[in-house]
């Protein structure tokens, strides 16, 4: 098979396979409804390690764990979610809310959409769990 | 025998590849998707496609280092099998067979696991995934293991040809669409069913179905692990990436790996093993393998303790 005529078939059908699920209404966000949800997210991560008590952020796309060992974030990954711990995270307000950055290349950074009023607030309880 | 070729079989199957991935989603929009049709999501369809982008890009860019390696093992072998076609049927079991322990190894070495990865970094499980592939498989030298076949007189172009077949029968098995398939084929082929429990992240789906073609080898070497109806399959990785990017997904465990050995204050074996042990090995009990995962799993209350995947080694 030519090389142009396989090019045009992988772009037309990345193009075919994004239009479409996003049509289907497979590119909305998840939000965990409660608390309750976030931990239970936090525990199919961290297993051996299980949350205690969540504080769920506005918009519900992500939560602060205070598990048995220390305080991690667990935020939705398009219809799933991922979590990790906030060891070693460096937070950074923006204008679109609050960036934590985590040292792991697999899951460098979280944008977490707040409001100015929320920001201030959330970016001193997240600065207190890390010193 | 000089002149040996074969179709590019895998380049061929691609349009067959993309029709059948539009179909997977009309079905799945068809039937409802909290069914059990199963998922799919745009950001990670899209890494997943990409990955299979790259790796025929990579294919493209470093296949000459493999195919230098095996036409100098051909040089040297005085055996030549020929290319009738029942070396080439022979070729394809032996293949599938070598496939089981490249992809065992993929598994259970940290330095062929940190290319296997993106593999199995999808908490989806759909035709997309199957095209989630490595760009870094020649860093591995699993084409070592393709040498015996070489040796044994399967002309490399032959070896080539077969192993991008078996690519292309593994391309089906995975999705959620097809439940279980008859009991003789269950019991001799890779199915959608067995294929899933190898990309679960559940303590007692972990480490098992390696199976490429052939779903008795898993059974002749004591890795097959059967789709307990009891227990959905939770895929992706035992930590899930936070990331859709697919350069962070061809290369995470590569760069953790560099980080871990070039850690401060280690022995030189402890070096070696963060390179080479089982994922999740460290020098701290830190982290967790799966047989650790495992153990913790058969110390719970009784109930989650037992069955198939988490048996005693």
């Amino acid at each position: 098979m030519p090389l142009w005529l396989l090019a045009t078939i992988v772009v037309v059908g990345l193009a075919a396979v994004a239009l479409l699920t996003h049509l289907l209404g497979w590119s909305r966000a998840r939000a965990f409804v409660d608390e309750a949800e976030a931990m239970r997210a936090w525990d199919r991560e961290f297993s051996a390690d299980p949350a205690r008590r969540a504080d769920l952020l506005p918009g519900g796309h992500a939560a602060v764990v205070h598990s048995v060992r220390g305080t991690g974030l667990v935020w939705t990954m398009g219809l799933d979610s991922t979590a990790r711990p906030l060891e070693g995270a460096r937070l950074q307000q923006t204008r679109r809310g609050l960036t934590i950055r985590f040292p792991d290349m697999a899951a460098p950074s979280v944008t977490l959409p707040l409001d100015p009023s929320e920001r201030d607030d959330w970016h001193r309880r997240l600065q207190e769990t890390l010193t | 025998m000089t002149d040996v070729s074969y179709p590019d079989v895998v380049t061929l199957a691609v349009p067959l590849f993309v029709a059948a991935i539009l179909a997977e989603i009309v079905w799945i929009a068809v039937r409802g998707r909290d069914g059990h049709a199963g998922r799919y999501e745009t950001r990670d369809a899209l890494t997943s496609l990409l990955m299979g982008t790259g790796n025929v890009v990579s294919g493209l860019l470093l296949g000459f280092i493999a195919w230098g390696f095996f036409m100098m093992l051909w040089q040297i072998t005085p055996l030549d099998l020929g290319t009738a076609w029942w070396v080439v049927v022979l070729c394809f079991v032996l293949d599938d067979l070598r496939y089981y322990w490249v992809h065992r190894f993929g598994h259970r070495i940290r330095w062929v696991w940190a290319s296997h990865v993106n593999h199995h970094s999808s908490q989806h499980y759909n035709l997309t995934t199957a095209l989630r592939q490595t760009w870094t498989g020649t860093f591995t030298f699993m084409m070592i293991v393709r040498a015996p076949l070489i040796l044994l007189g399967f002309h490399p172009a032959m070896v080539l040809f077969v192993g991008g077949l078996n690519l292309i029968y593994q391309f089906w098995i995975h999705t959620e669409a097809i439940g279980r398939l008859p009991r003789w084929v269950e019991a001799v082929m890779n199915t959608p069913s067995h294929h899933r429990v190898h990309h679960g992240r559940n303590a007692r789906y972990l480490d098992a179905n390696y199976a490429g073609v052939f779903i008795v080898w898993d059974k002749l070497f004591g890795t097959f692990v059967a789709e307990d109806d009891r227990e959905k399959v939770d895929y992706g990785l035992v930590h899930n990436l936070g990331t859709f990017n697919p350069l962070r997904v061809a290369f995470h465990e590569w760069v953790a790996i560099f980080r871990d050995v070039t850690r401060p204050g280690l022995t030189l074996r402890q070096r070696l093993m963060y390179a080479v042990a089982p994922p999740g090995w460290s020098h701290d009990g830190s982290r967790e393998t799966s047989d650790q995962i495992k153990a913790r799993h058969r110390a719970a209350p009784p109930g989650d303790a037992e069955g198939p995947g988490l048996a005693r080694p």
